[in-house]
């Protein structure tokens, strides 16, 4: 009964299987019919307007906008006059803002990325304890960053309620208001973590415990099993779910707010406060901020793009 | 695509210059605006974090206001700016039937509405309550240096106060340099909120007072001289006592929220708030330990009255209207400062109530917590002018925040 089952699983996980010869036997046919008719293409960008068209104009208004006003042109009262003083005057402050937010997104991705396979590992490899934990990880993801902010405070502030119910030793390391930002990052794992597992198991359900079954029947090991066969198979998706949570986490807000120090800033949290300063003069350093924060996001998709592009060409 | 693009430029271009001031259809008489302001409704932009002020306008201002044929919807904002954004951002729009009606504000707030004219003025004279209030009140005359000019109708009077816990300090300090140096003698007990938060802002400019020497010793009006003159101390006073602050001044509390939940876990034991009508319920409601007691001071402290105003572009500006002459009114003044509803100073002379309408004030329940506005304001001062508040909110976190 197992023998026919499993001798046919491989056959069925073909398509998926991200073997050298096959990938390369199917590229150049791929391209060769996307490229070919030329009504197709045609169509396809038609289908695709209604939908581009709006969020072009929404996004190309409102970065069109801040540029505008950062640079001075739209002042809320007096003459429009072009000025970099935004920009210029607070290069130094607006530096070491990036590099803080890049600092959480870093840590933050790494930390979710390892944690959600981890996650993922488990509920792929015990179906009914795994269900529960697949469970409690979707569960996590509705519940919004502010919320899970507040709570992640009330859990570990300086008398919150792990000091409270466990009494913490005074060498024990503030996160709320740390100057390394452990709440924060630790905000941003918890819920990135379960959306990164999330995406490992759907992309992976369906082939992995085959290409398992058939590598344990050839004598793998369970950690040749994971290195050899899970690890290549969830690359691509751990690669987009970690380049979402990286960007998503580079622009977030209110974590940052609620768990962070006073002092330095994250990108948002500058750009936040500058936008409701009661100094209508700091609206244009507030743009400026805003739009670096866009920059820096899409630099990074385009990076992520291109090394997930060569690593596939590589293979 | 180059179309494209430049007919997004284009749109975005259009509305770069700064929105023109419409002169808003202006009223003859109160009787007009009555007429004109039957079946509005009316979106309160306010300050939602504290419950007592949302109970009141939820359960006695609103129905009030049905009463007079006006809808009164309450939107709660974490911050007043919020409001005034979506003024400023909806007149850069260009829409001129604004989703905003009446905002409670007041100081650099109101100022920074006044700069860009997103104010409707000269409309608070209209107001038969107004005559209950004296028009020579110098807090309600200027609103942090910025003349009110009939922009704002006055809501509540405040008093900046300190206070402390009495389980924990023995003789508590009773000049605002003193706080400073019992801060010192007790190394983690004491901390202040961050600026630009409003209540941190304010301590920022009671400690520059009382580093020149008194509230008489710094001009109202800024000058950068003034500035370069009198910031340094005050900044200089706060690096001293930096480190001895909660957490080593190393990072502050974001807000008085926060200040007050470090107070009520005993992480420290004197905070400050610029609404001690709020102290009361806080205490009855065990969110502050009992033990709180309110901490006055000999120099005085600032204070402040707070007001209800209405954007140029409001789509019910008859509606708010009615709304502000009601909360103007006695019977509204006095359930407003009754301790059990909200505890707010009334803004009324009470000289120029009728009779009937004073005993509305003197039958107020004391509160067991907050001494009376008489006392709390004793030897108060007024507020320094708007500009004072950026420029030193900034100086503190060049100088205080980022170097640590």
């Amino acid at each position: 009964m197992n023998i026919p089952i499993t001798g046919s699983r491989p056959h069925q996980a073909d398509p998926h299987s991200p073997a050298p010869s096959s990938r390369q036997d199917l590229t150049p046919d791929r391209y060769a019919a996307r490229g070919a008719p030329g009504a197709v293409t045609l169509r396809g960008v038609v289908l695709a307007v209604p939908a581009v068209v709006p969020v072009a104009l929404v996004i190309g208004v409102s970065v069109v906008g801040a540029l505008a006003q950062s640079l001075g042109l739209m002042p809320f009262i007096g003459e429009p006059v072009l000025s970099t003083d935004a920009w210029a005057g607070s290069a130094g402050d607006l530096g070491r803002s990036v590099l803080v937010s890049a600092y959480i997104a870093v840590a933050s991705t790494v930390a979710s990325v390892i944690v959600g396979f981890v996650i993922a590992l488990y509920v792929l490899a015990t179906p009914r304890m795994g269900r529960i934990i697949a469970g409690l990880s979707a569960a996590t993801i509705p519940i919004p960053h502010l919320i899970g902010a507040g709570a992640i405070g009330l859990l570990l502030s300086d008398s919150g309620f792990l000091d409270r119910t466990l009494g913490l030793p005074p060498a024990f390391p503030t996160l709320v208001g740390g100057s390394w930002f452990g709440a924060v990052i630790f905000e941003y794992a918890w819920k990135e973590s379960a959306f990164v597992a999330l995406v490992l198991i759907g992309s992976m359900s369906r082939s992995v415990s085959g290409m398992c079954d058939a590598a344990a029947t050839l004598g793998a090991t369970a950690w040749q099993r994971i290195i050899h066969v899970v690890l290549p198979l969830s690359r691509p998706a751990l690669a987009v779910s970690a380049l979402i949570v990286f960007v998503y986490t580079f622009g977030s807000y209110e974590a940052a707010w609620l768990l962070g120090p006073t002092s330095p800033e994250p990108v948002s949290v500058r750009a936040v406060r500058l936008f409701g300063s009661v100094d209508l003069a700091a609206r244009p350093e507030a743009m400026a901020t805003a739009l670096v924060s866009l920059g820096a996001g899409i630099v990074a998709i385009l990076a992520g793009l291109a090394m997930m592009r060569r690593s596939r060409g590589l293979r | 695509m180059t179309a494209a693009v430049t007919a997004v430029a284009g749109l975005a271009l259009s509305s770069c210059a700064a929105p023109s001031p419409e002169t808003p259809s202006a009223f003859a008489s109160f009787d007009d605006v009555r007429a004109e302001a039957d079946g509005q409704t009316v979106d309160l932009w306010m300050y939602g974090g504290d419950e007592q002020g949302n109970a009141y306008v939820d359960d006695v201002l609103a129905p009030a206001a049905a009463a007079e044929g006006v809808t009164l919807r309450r939107v709660p904002i974490t911050d007043t700016a919020d409001a005034v954004n979506r003024v400023l951002s909806e007149r850069q729009a260009g829409r001129s039937d604004g989703s905003v009606d009446l905002v409670w504000v007041n100081g650099a707030n109101f100022s920074t509405g006044r700069q860009a004219e997103a104010w409707r003025c000269d409309w608070t004279g209209l107001l038969p309550n107004m005559d209950l209030t004296d028009p020579e009140d110098p807090l309600l005359l200027n609103d942090f240096g910025t003349p009110v000019d009939g922009c704002e109708a006055p809501w509540h009077k405040a008093q900046f106060t300190f206070f402390y816990n009495s389980a924990t300090v023995n003789d508590p300090p009773t000049t605002l340099e003193g706080i400073l140096q019992w801060a010192k003698d007790h190394p983690g007990r004491f901390t202040y909120p961050a600026p630009p938060d409003f209540t941190g802002s304010v301590f920022l400019r009671e400690v520059m007072l009382a580093a020149a020497g008194g509230a008489e010793a710094v001009p109202l009006d800024f000058s950068d001289e003034a500035f370069d003159e009198h910031s340094p101390a005050a900044l200089d006073a706060l690096t001293g006592v930096a480190p001895s602050l909660w957490r080593e001044g190393a990072t502050y509390p974001r807000d008085e929220q926060a200040l007050n939940t470090l107070f009520a876990d005993g992480e420290v034991d004197i905070a400050m708030t610029y609404g001690p009508a709020t102290l009361t319920d806080l205490v009855a409601s065990g969110a502050l330990p009992d033990t709180t007691k309110v901490l006055t001071l000999e120099e005085g402290t600032v204070g402040n009255a707070s007001f209800l105003a209405i954007p140029a572009n409001a789509a019910d500006p008859a509606g708010a209207m009615v709304v502000a002459n009601l909360a103007l009114s006695p019977e509204q003044q006095a359930a407003k400062a009754d301790p059990d509803t909200w505890g707010q100073f009334p803004v009324l002379d009470l000289g120029r109530l009728d009779p009937e309408d004073e005993t509305l004030f003197d039958q107020l329940p004391a509160s067991p917590v907050v001494p009376t506005y008489d006392e709390l304001s004793r030897k108060a001062h007024g507020e320094l002018s708007a500009e004072w508040v950026p420029a030193l909110d900034e100086a503190w976190r060049q100088e205080i925040a980022a170097s640590r």
